[in-house]
């Protein structure tokens, strides 16, 4: 009998733990690409400063910095490692994967990560108390130290959506998974979108400046700034979309546009009016404006952002190699990976998986429901929630809440044993396998309290052997 | 349940590289959890005394960069022991998956709080600024607790399944903190009474030729380092001396060296706060201090490998697939970027703070911050070209 390698499940109720992911993957998209676009118009405006003698522009900078300190760097850094917490505990083959191919990269990031926590501290307490042409040296070593970061960590971003082509999976070369098909498309929205974050966040600093001209100065500097990063990450953004994988492509126009492209274009449209009208009348802007429009990017903007460029990877979680369950989907001769599709096929999960209790790994009338839910979580809860009308595309809804276990089952024996949902992964087990899962799904289908009848059944399996 | 992907490096270095970067999260750690704590009992003096109100303050600003250091190098050994102890440390934190969300949002959560103290505390704060700290203290102790968990569940593979599935009935809440060796946690959050000692030292002998720090002010911090350093290491020793006699029997950690050269230390290191600094050098209790923090970092390991040891894990069995541009990419930019870039910050703060009013560059700085600045656009230059060629390829390829 073979043991692959999958670990216990941890199950979080209605939302999973892909939003969690989500949810603080959008909170440190926002602190993150802000510290890094802010950085450069940092040290944009302290050249400009120094070479105009404008020594009241660093007013600015200063009140900007220690705002970038507190939001940045406080819920950046935390979110950062926060977000491979939640992978970890939601998905912890594919954060596996990922690191053991990108673990220098990693590495390095961590380098430039270091240098930039200690650099903004200096960027910011030093301001004034050394010279100007040493401070200018560590604000565009800052800036080129933030975006190092950002480069580095797109790379990897980017292989999780797919290699683009063949040649990773003969090599196993680590440049070959970093610099795919999507990378430089990939660095380019964000790249854009770092302007637009910093600027919207340097409109919030300037909004709340006494100063009539100073204020004036500063949103006329932000404002285009911002206007020419969003028409830069909305063109890598069209060019981003020729990039992607087929499964990504059917789930964007079938499923993800019709959900979120009107609002995505809505975000676009007011973000555009907002930053030119900060150009054009600097004086309209208002701190509540400001706070309220940074706000509103993040909510309808990045969080739907991060939400689809997560869904559009399905099935899988990274390299197109691991699913999303945690199962190596298909064979990666260049690091000696083998899929595990086919021995689930023939042996079956219960057998395969070393965290299954000994009394599970049979499955028989009185705990026929209890092995269905397990191998329901294991196999479908990394991307659906098992509560009717959950948010996280909810598996009963899903199936429109079939009470029929045999049409429940002709779905899983058709399409998802033979893998022919592009943004579904094949899921091949025994028979007894996929009814005990039909029959979960039916009990939930019919408003069963499920967890009391199995532990009902539970108690009953006991009292029999007790017999 | 280790990544079929193997090692792209010699898992002994990976395990170096766990080490030392341990080594210096730990020293942030320690540092900052005793600052903050000295900084609550500081300003809850600051009445009897103008120098307690200072040194709060002084050590309220120490604990919020604190903070930001300890995050950032403890991503290394997060990174590193995802490498070579993947099964183990994956396995840990699912079982207990609620309080890695916890740790995640009590640490935002204890920072914001903190920074609340910081615009707080000055002079003529009120009184109940102090709850902000307290709140944070508890909070940042919170998440200690939790790492300590993490860190042995990990090692102890036998009782994950009765944790997991107790009694055969499968919980996939992860709600449960299942394991805690209380003389562990205990002895190594102790370690930072002596660490906030040997800070204070070190605090005094680099402002000591700052005009603007008078001599009593510089006395009163010398006199609380030497006493938090010295008693503090050896009041260290009797958690440690259960955790020694508490670990899991049969493995002859008992006997094992390491732990007890590790006393050793602890003992030098106290007996060097007491009587160097009597002789008037600040920076040598630094030093022991940081040979203590290696040494216990070497024996959190050695007893790692015993406990995995014992299931039949070990690391020098892990498969390998050597990958040299990544590793190569790593060596340089740790050398060239961290070297020169985060030595000009570090050299710029240190000489900067060193001086009342306005610091200009010696010609040496001066030509280091330049070096910073080309290295780091070198650097970017060679990722892009890089970059192109394999992404040429590829396209060309496909």
């Amino acid at each position: 009998m073979s043991i692959i390698g999958l670990y216990p499940t941890f199950y979080m109720p209605e939302i999973g733990t892909a939003w969690l992911i989500g949810i603080i993957g959008t909170i440190h998209v926002l602190a993150s690409h802000t510290s890094v676009g802010a950085a450069f118009l940092f040290a944009l405006l302290e050249t400009k400063a120094y070479w105009d003698h404008k020594p009241e522009l660093l007013v600015f900078v200063k009140k900007w910095g220690m705002f970038l300190l507190v939001f940045s760097y406080v819920i950046g850094s935390i979110t950062g490692p926060g977000i491979w917490y939640s992978i970890t505990i939601g998905s912890p083959r594919g954060v596996d994967g990922l690191i053991h191919n990108f673990v220098w990269v990693w590495a390095a990031e961590w380098v430039y990560f270091t240098v930039e926590v200690i650099g903004v501290y200096a960027l910011v307490y030093l301001l004034g108390k050394i010279d100007a042409r040493t401070h200018l040296k560590l604000a565009w070593s800052f800036a080129c130290a933030s975006w190092a970061t950002m480069l580095l960590i797109v790379g990897i971003l980017s292989f999780m959506m797919w290699p683009g082509n063949e040649r990773w999976y003969l090599t196993g070369s680590t440049a070959d998974a970093f610099y795919n098909v999507n990378f430089f498309a990939h660095l380019g929205v964000r790249t854009g979108l770092m302007l637009v974050l910093a600027a919207l966040v340097g409109l919030i600093i300037t909004s709340r400046i006494d100063d009539g001209s100073l204020r004036e100065y500063t949103t006329r500097f932000l404002a285009p700034v911002g206007l020419c990063g969003g028409l830069f990450g909305v063109m890598m953004f069209l060019y981003y979309l020729q990039t992607l994988p087929n499964n990504a492509a059917v789930m964007l126009s079938a499923h993800l546009l019709p959900i979120y492209g009107r609002d995505m274009i809505a975000v676009f449209t007011l973000t555009t009016i907002y930053l030119a009208t900060a150009w054009w009348k600097p004086r309209l802007i208002v701190s509540t404006v400001a706070v309220g429009m940074f706000l509103f990017v993040g909510l309808f903007g990045v969080w739907p952002e991060e939400r689809m460029r997560e869904s559009m990877r399905k099935p899988f979680v990274a390299g197109q190699y691991i699913y999303g369950n945690q199962i190596i989907a298909r064979d990666v001769p260049g690091k000696g990976i083998h899929s595990e599709v086919e021995t689930i096929a023939q042996e079956g999960l219960l057998k395969v998986h070393p965290f299954i209790p000994e009394r599970l790994r049979t499955i028989k009338e009185q705990n026929r429901l209890e092995v269905g839910q397990l191998l329901t979580k294991i196999a479908c809860a990394n991307c659906h929630a098992l509560e009717p009308g959950a948010p996280l595309r909810a598996l009963p809804d899903k199936l429109f809440r079939a009470t029929d276990e045999d049409l429940i089952a002709a779905f899983l024996r058709g399409p998802l044993r033979h893998g022919t949902q592009p943004y579904m992964p094949r899921i091949d087990l025994p028979e007894e396998e996929l009814s005990a899962i039909a029959h979960y799904i039916a009990a939930v289908n019919n408003g069963e309290d499920v967890d009391r009848v199995i532990a009902a059944q539970r108690m009953e399996a006991t009292s029999t052997v007790g017999k | 349940m280790r990544d079929p992907a193997g090692l792209p490096g010699y898992p002994r270095l990976f395990q170096a590289l766990l080490v030392l970067t341990w080594t210096f999260h730990i020293a942030f750690v320690l540092v900052t959890l005793g600052a903050a704590s000295l900084a609550i009992y500081s300003f809850s003096k600051r009445e009897t005394n103008p120098d307690w109100q200072r040194l709060s303050i002084a050590l309220t600003k120490v604990t919020k960069v604190g903070v930001s250091m300890l995050i950032v190098l403890g991503v290394a050994p997060l990174l590193f022991v995802q490498v070579i102890y993947d099964p183990e440390w994956y396995t840990a934190n699912i079982l207990s998956a609620r309080w890695a969300v916890i740790f995640i949002f009590a640490l935002i959560v204890g920072y914001c709080l903190w920074y609340a103290f910081y615009y707080a505390n000055h002079e003529g704060a009120k009184r109940r600024a102090r709850w902000f700290a307290i709140g944070a203290l508890t909070l940042f102790c919170l998440d200690g607790l939790v790492m300590h968990v993490f860190s042995y569940q990990s090692i102890l593979p036998s009782r994950w399944m009765d944790w997991y599935a107790p009694y055969g009935v499968v919980d996939t809440s992860g709600s449960a903190l299942h394991a805690i060796q209380w003389s562990r946690f205990i002895f190594i959050m102790s370690l930072s009474a002596p660490a906030v000692g040997v800070f204070l030292l070190s605090y005094v002998e680099y402002f000591k030729i700052r005009p603007d720090y008078e001599r009593s002010y510089l006395d009163f911090v010398r006199r609380l380092g030497r006493r938090f350093a010295s008693y503090g290491f050896v009041l260290s020793l009797i958690p440690f001396m259960i955790w020694q006699f508490t670990n899991q029997s049969g493995l002859g950690l008992e006997t094992n060296p390491i732990g007890w050269l590790l006393a050793l230390a602890i003992i030098l290191a106290g007996t060097a706060s007491f009587r160097l600094q009597a002789a008037g050098n600040g920076c040598l209790p630094a030093g022991a201090g940081v040979l203590v923090l290696m040494l216990l970092a070497i024996w959190r390991e050695v007893i790692r490998v015993h406990y995995l040891g014992s299931v039949g894990y070990t690391v020098a069995d892990y498969r390998i697939n050597l990958d040299w541009p990544s590793t190569l990419l790593f060596l340089l930019t740790f050398v060239g970027v961290g070297g020169t870039v985060g030595g000009f910050y570090i050299t710029l703060l240190y000489r900067s703070g060193r001086v009342r009013g306005l610091y200009e560059a010696e010609r040496s700085v001066a030509s280091l911050g330049t070096a910073a600045v080309a290295v780091l656009v070198l650097w970017i230059a060679v990722f892009f070209a890089f970059g192109l060629v394999i992404w040429l390829r590829h396209s060309l390829v496909s």
